[in-house]
């Protein structure tokens, strides 16, 4: 332990060091003083390791330069990391003590701020960055407003990830596949957008689009969205583009051939098939006949109708009946363009089960008797179309109306000028307003004036500067200089980062009147922006990616053991997620909310797993919540099922989850060769998940990282691997010694902990680095960047200013838009001659 | 894309709304371009994840003197077309310094045979892949170069290795060593990607015109944007302007067949979208590649399984653990079993697909008889993620030029990528190296 007098290890100024050895550090001045106290502490727990000879994980501290730390900014803002969330020092290595560490860590940090306002660097987003899936669907709704079909929309390919989102500039690369799709999707949008001139072929081709229910969607109960009184079904919205008749069928769930539950069907089951709430069809299905019943039959004339006896059927009549039951389910109609609410559905009230309704399921008798169930609804259409509606989308297009043809180019420039200053986030050139119009031209040559139309806009749709934002480089800026990007383009950031989608128009002006830069004006629009309800883009795009939901989504639960886990469960988990994150987003409360809320929101399905009593009906409410096991992130079905396995828990996947997600310091992967755990032996203890772990952590070299995530899952215990509460741990249903669920945990400095509100406690407790971790994953977001080591005193510099009111989120969100990497960007590097563009006689 | 098919009337299309999973009326489509005079070789690659149990894969006795495994059992009725690989390995994905991301680099190095670049950023980098070497010259004069396929939602994985970006584990084709080929898992696109959406040959003319002229347009503001750019903006570009140029002469070929007007004649409908069983998937996909090679619309395939650490369960072969858990098996038998059931009933779904190419026929013979298809995983042991050995199925005659029915042993772990480029080579395709090939495999 002779570290200083053996060989320099930090390079300083040795003679500072020697000062403070022998006269004190009062002789000293501020920085000399923190310079020292870095040293000592590098020194002292951190070179042994991470010296040049050892270089453990790769790195060196022996040679950073603590005088100038920009020079050694990237290995020091790592060190701040790992002391910080007290990775480092690792277990078996003497440790500093909290004051120690934090002292140090305050004093790097400090330093390390100071040398990012000296040289700033706010990085280099791509000039190119392409809109991804979401932010193009998106600018589409917004430009048009109107929707594409789900239909249409599923051309577009999904987004490769980094960094945890799919909206990194750097990977959203462009392929052949891609941009003929895009040629595609530009003519579905003129044909949604104008109706059937807006086609390139000037009409609409019928369509057919088949909406599937998930086989594990209840059929039994009222579904959200239906109309009361019914049970089972489904609903959906369907955009149709004109005026036109249309099918809707509808077919039911089989096994193979045969209709699940016709047998039950007596007397019939009656299905009502509704577009925007009015009745479209009513059929009466029974094991002998499917039944057409007139649109107007009200209730007290089903009622009243006597039972007609059961025809008698032969065998072949039977099969026939029970493969083809759905075959008339089908109406033709005629619908005005727009978007409908379309429903399926059976009527309960004439049913007359409501006692089979009810019965509980009983064990070995197979439950209730199984009854009709919706599998697909299908709209085809339109076959006799009729002319272009007066739509929202056509009202906002079409802003003037040429009489006569002299005044059509002008009437065309002005409709495509408007709409392209909007698509391009920027005034268009006279350039492109030239190729605009030539497209313009060509369409109109082989139709009509609004064919023409059609052609322009499908041509903005193709341009760069609609479907990349660009972001150059100001002429004669040096390189390799940070400068401040354009009032466009920080109002183009804005949008995508809030909305997910290009600026409106007040943002747009703002930026072209140059106010932008306004602290006032800046944080008056964000509040506005999160009071909008596209805002809702940050609890469904960046909070699901964030909190990984997709992986709830993927979830599939083995269905024996958790035989009530069904998409409907999926979803409600999914929708209470969202809610939280809406509520403590967008109605700007502190966001230690996400951890600490004393109430959630259910649905009765909901309610129900978690032993939640008095609430019914399938619409989400919030619920105020006193046992401080639910409430908050920790204790939500989605991510519990997201970090099991199929068939059990897994702490190590939750405890994973919570460095990786709440707390930004994921542990690295696991090093190959794994060892594999002892096998038990004949006759041995069946071991639970607890002991299995403690095993594992045995071996020195699994234990250097379980040792972090393992404690925090294993405080997840209680919940299983769908979330529900459990107090025992049954080793398969046939498990007759159940193991009573021990839900502690001790963090390695020694913490111990109970349970999931112990674990709450413990995040409270490093709230600081909770917000840090938060502002990285949104700055990631909102730049569409990995966050770098120089984003750091950015992302300091704004929780710092978010934690004054009470980590506010709005307050979060301004500092985030008013910060370094978010204003500006860092000009392009200079290269070799040898590397510059080569025109390749493109 | 837009091949033209005059006389589906209101009828046949409607017929088509009732269609459920499966495509009959597919089967009763008619070759677009009658029979051809020699016989075209056709390529498909198959990639499966998280390794596989290869003590229960690998079949006893070698050469021609082989028993197949339980594994790979149901190849049996395919035998004479079929040479199981043993011995193989992919040494570009293993670490080289750059630590854990194992699923990430075999995808990358499948069939490119490159070590995938650790990064997040756009400075990825990895190298041309097998299928897309053989696109630019067997499948240079198709309707479609290549087709990708893919089984998975995106959004079901979210999750990549830790340091890489995903791109390098969703797709196993790149057209260059920057860039990745997005993979179609929707059956309904990719049927419409191969017989265009369009409702006769009239509008598809005309749409194609006007497409011709935008991408005509798009390249002139593209240029607009050339000037002093850093490498990564420079490769967008150049992505960018490839990809213009690739569209192009697709419309450009599609233009030219249009008006010679090949017609299917029969009833066909499109498939309505991606059904919910892995087994329907899949099975639509193979359908819809047989398809392709029955009317040369295209002579290139890849298909992905699933993606690298996959976490579907397959309840339907018994196994309802997260496939990426139990290939962690920890040398459990209980786990090591679920793999073998996971990697037969894979194996199933390749035995469909050679069925059906089989029941096809093609020029003199069958289309089984013409294609070529590769067939494995790029991690051995998936619970330590080792690259060697392989497990690895190489079937189809190759149009005359590829033997069948035995089990090749190879000696000394050569690369995956030689076996491959003696794949091309068999074609006709000239390579004078891959990724890390160090020569043609005998075969």
């Amino acid at each position: 332990m002779n570290r200083l007098t053996t060989k320099p290890r930090i390079f300083f100024d040795y003679r500072v060091l020697w000062i403070v050895l022998t006269s004190g550090v009062a002789a000293l001045g501020q920085d000399g003083l923190a310079l020292a106290g870095q040293s000592t502490f590098l020194n002292k727990y951190c070179v042994t390791c991470h010296s040049n000879k050892l270089r453990t994980a790769g790195l060196s501290l022996e040679n950073v330069n603590l005088s100038d730390v920009a020079l050694s900014g990237e290995i020091l803002e790592k060190v701040v990391r790992k002391v910080s969330s007290r990775a480092m020092p690792p277990a078996a290595a003497p440790k500093p003590d909290k004051a120690t560490a934090d002292a140090f860590v305050t004093s790097l940090e400090t330093s390390l701020d100071q040398a990012a306002t000296a040289h700033p660097n706010p990085g280099r987003p791509m000039m190119l960055h392409r809109l991804n899936r979401t932010e193009y669907l998106n600018a589409v709704r917004d430009l048009f407003q109107a929707d594409l079909s789900p239909r249409d929309a599923s051309l577009l390919p999904q987004d490769d990830t980094s960094f945890g989102f799919d909206n990194n500039g750097d990977v959203l690369g462009l392929s052949p596949l891609l941009l003929e799709r895009y040629l595609s999707v530009a003519n579905r949008v003129t044909a949604m957008a104008l109706g059937p001139t807006g086609g390139l072929t000037g009409r609409i081709d019928p369509d057919v689009y088949t909406h599937r229910v998930d086989f594990t969607v209840p059929q039994r109960e009222w579904i959200e969205g239906l109309p009361f009184g019914t049970r089972g079904g489904t609903a959906f919205t369907y955009r149709f583009p004109v005026d036109g008749e249309y099918t809707i069928r509808v077919k039911l769930q089989r096994i193979t051939t045969a209709i699940l539950g016709l047998d039950n069907a007596n007397p019939p089951q009656r299905l009502e098939i509704a577009v925007d709430g009015e009745r479209a069809g009513l059929f009466a299905i029974s094991s002998t006949e499917t039944v057409k019943e007139p649109l107007t039959a009200t209730a007290d004339e089903l009622l009243a109708r006597p039972a007609k006896p059961a025809k008698k059927l032969t065998k072949v009549e039977r099969e026939q009946q029970s493969a083809s039951a759905d075959s008339a389910l089908e109406v033709r109609l005629f619908v005005k363009a727009g978007e409908r609410y379309i429903t399926a559905a059976f009527l309960t009230r004439f049913e007359g089960l409501t006692d089979q309704l009810q019965q509980p399921l009983v064990s070995g008798q197979g439950g209730p008797p199984r009854l009709l169930g919706v599998d697909s609804v299908t709209v085809a259409g339109p076959f006799s179309a009729q002319g272009s509606a007066d739509t929202h989308s056509r009202r906002r297009i079409l802003t003037c109306k040429p009489s006569v043809p002299a005044e059509e180019t002008a009437c065309a420039n002005k409709i495509l000028e408007n709409l392209s200053h909007r698509a391009f986030r920027r005034p268009v050139t006279s350039g492109e307003m030239d190729q605009l119009l030539t497209a313009y031209g060509e369409g109109r040559k082989e139709g009509t004036f609004e064919a023409g139309i059609a052609s322009g806009i499908r041509r903005m749709l193709m341009d760069p500067a609609f479907l990349f934002r660009i972001e150059r480089d100001p002429p004669r800026v040096a390189a390799n200089t940070p400068y401040p990007i354009s009032d466009l383009e920080l109002a183009s950031r804005l949008s995508f980062f809030l909305w997910s989608t290009v600026p409106d128009e007040p943002l747009r002006e703002a930026a072209e009147r140059g106010q932008l830069r306004d602290p006032a004006v800046l944080k008056s629009q964000v509040r506005r922006m999160l009071a909008d309800p596209r805002a809702r883009n940050l609890a469904t795009n960046f909070g699901s990616q964030w909190l990984q939901l997709g992986v709830t989504e993927a979830a599939h639960p083995d269905p024996i053991l958790f035989s009530d886990f069904d998409a409907s469960l999926r979803q409600s988990f999914i929708k209470e997620t969202e809610l939280l994150l809406q509520s403590v987003l967008l109605s700007d409360q502190g966001v230690l909310e996400l951890l600490n809320a004393k109430y959630t929101f259910v649905n009765e399905r909901l309610a129900r797993h978690y032993g939640i009593p008095g609430v019914y009906g399938d619409q989400f409410r919030r619920v105020e919540l006193s046992d401080g096991i639910r409430g908050g992130l920790l204790g939500q079905g989605s991510i519990l099922t997201a970090t099991s396995y199929p068939t059990r828990t897994s702490p190590v996947l939750r405890g994973k989850w919570i460095l990786d997600t709440l707390l930004g310091s994921p542990p690295p992967p696991p090093p190959p060769d794994v060892p594999a755990l002892p096998e038990a032996g004949e006759g041995a203890k069946v071991l639970s998940v607890r002991e299995r772990l403690a095993e594992h952590r045995k071996n020195p070299a699994c234990a250097s990282c379980h040792a972090h995530m393992d404690p925090l899952g294993l405080g997840l215990e209680n919940f299983d691997a769908t979330g529900r509460w459990r107090t025992v741990e049954t080793n398969g249903p046939a498990d007759l010694n159940p193991q009573k669920i021990d839900a502690s945990g001790q963090l390695q400095d020694g913490t111990k902990f109970e349970g999931v509100a112990g674990l709450r406690q413990i995040l409270n407790e490093r709230s600081d680095q909770f917000v840090y971790t938060l502002t990285e994953k949104l700055l990631t977001f909102a730049l569409g960047r990995g966050a770098d080591w120089y984003d750091a005193p950015a992302i300091r510099d704004a929780v710092r200013a978010a934690q004054k009111d009470d980590y506010r989120f709005s307050t979060l969100v301004t500092a985030i838009v008013s910060s370094r990497p978010f204003q500006m960007r860092m000009s392009q590097p200079l290269e070799p001659e040898a590397n510059r563009l080569d025109l390749k006689g493109n | 894309m837009f091949i033209t098919r005059k006389a589906v009337d209101r009828r046949s299309f409607l017929r088509g709304v009732g269609a459920t999973l499966a495509l009959p009326v597919l089967d009763a489509m008619v070759p677009a371009f009658g029979a051809a005079p020699q016989a075209i070789p056709r390529l498909s690659f198959m990639y499966i994840p998280n390794g596989a149990n290869i003590a229960a894969w690998t079949p006893s006795g070698v050469g021609k003197e082989f028993v197949f495994s339980p594994t790979l059992k149901a190849l049996e009725p395919f035998r004479e077309r079929v040479n199981v690989l043993s011995g193989l390995a992919l040494h570009s994905a293993d670490r080289v310094n750059d630590g854990a991301g194992d699923h990430s680099r075999a995808t990358g190095a499948f069939l490119s045979g490159c070590h995938a670049k650790r990064t997040q950023g756009a400075d990825l980098f990895l190298g041309i892949t097998a299928d897309q070497i053989a696109a630019k010259s067997l499948g240079k004069d198709n309707l479609l170069p290549s087709l990708e396929l893919g089984i998975d939602d995106r959004k079901a994985s979210p999750l990549c290795d830790e340091g890489y970006t995903c791109a390098y584990s969703n797709t196993v084709s790149w057209s260059s060593a920057t860039t990745p080929l997005p993979i179609e898992n929707d059956p309904r696109l990719v049927f419409e990607r191969l017989f265009g959406e369009g409702r006769d040959s009239q509008q598809r003319a005309v749409r194609i015109r006007e497409n011709r002229s935008i991408l005509d347009s798009v390249t002139g503001a593209l240029k607009q944007l050339q000037g002093s750019l850093g490498a990564p903006d420079r490769q967008r570009i150049d992505q960018y302007f490839d990809s213009i140029r690739q569209v192009e002469l697709r419309l450009g070929r599609v233009q030219a067949q249009n008006t010679e007007s090949p017609t299917f004649t029969a009833g066909m409908s499109r498939p309505l979208g991606a059904p919910e069983k892995f087994e329907d998937h899949i099975r639509l996909m193979f359908d819809l590649q047989v398809l392709a090679f029955q009317s040369d619309i295209t002579r290139i395939t890849t298909l992905m399984f699933a993606g690298e650490r996959s976490g579907r369960s397959y309840p339907e072969a018994g196994v309802p653990d997260s496939h990426h858990s139990v290939s962690h098996h920890d040398n459990q038998p209980e786990k090591r079993a679920k793999v073998a059931k996971i990697d037969t009933y894979h194996v199933q779904q390749l035995a469909y697909f050679l069925g059906k190419l089989r029941d096809t026929p093609d020029g003199e013979g069958n289309l089984l008889d013409n294609s070529m298809l590769l067939y494995g995983a790029g991690i051995s042991n998936g619970n330590v993620h080792d690259h060697s050995p392989l497990p690895i199925v190489l079937a189809g005659g190759g149009a005359g030029r590829l033997q069948g029915g035995r089990h090749i042993v190879f000696r000394n772990e050569p690369p995956l990528s030689n076996v491959v480029r003696a794949m091309l080579d068999k074609v006709g395709v000239a390579t004078d190296s891959l990724g890390e090939s160090t020569g043609k495999a005998e075969l």
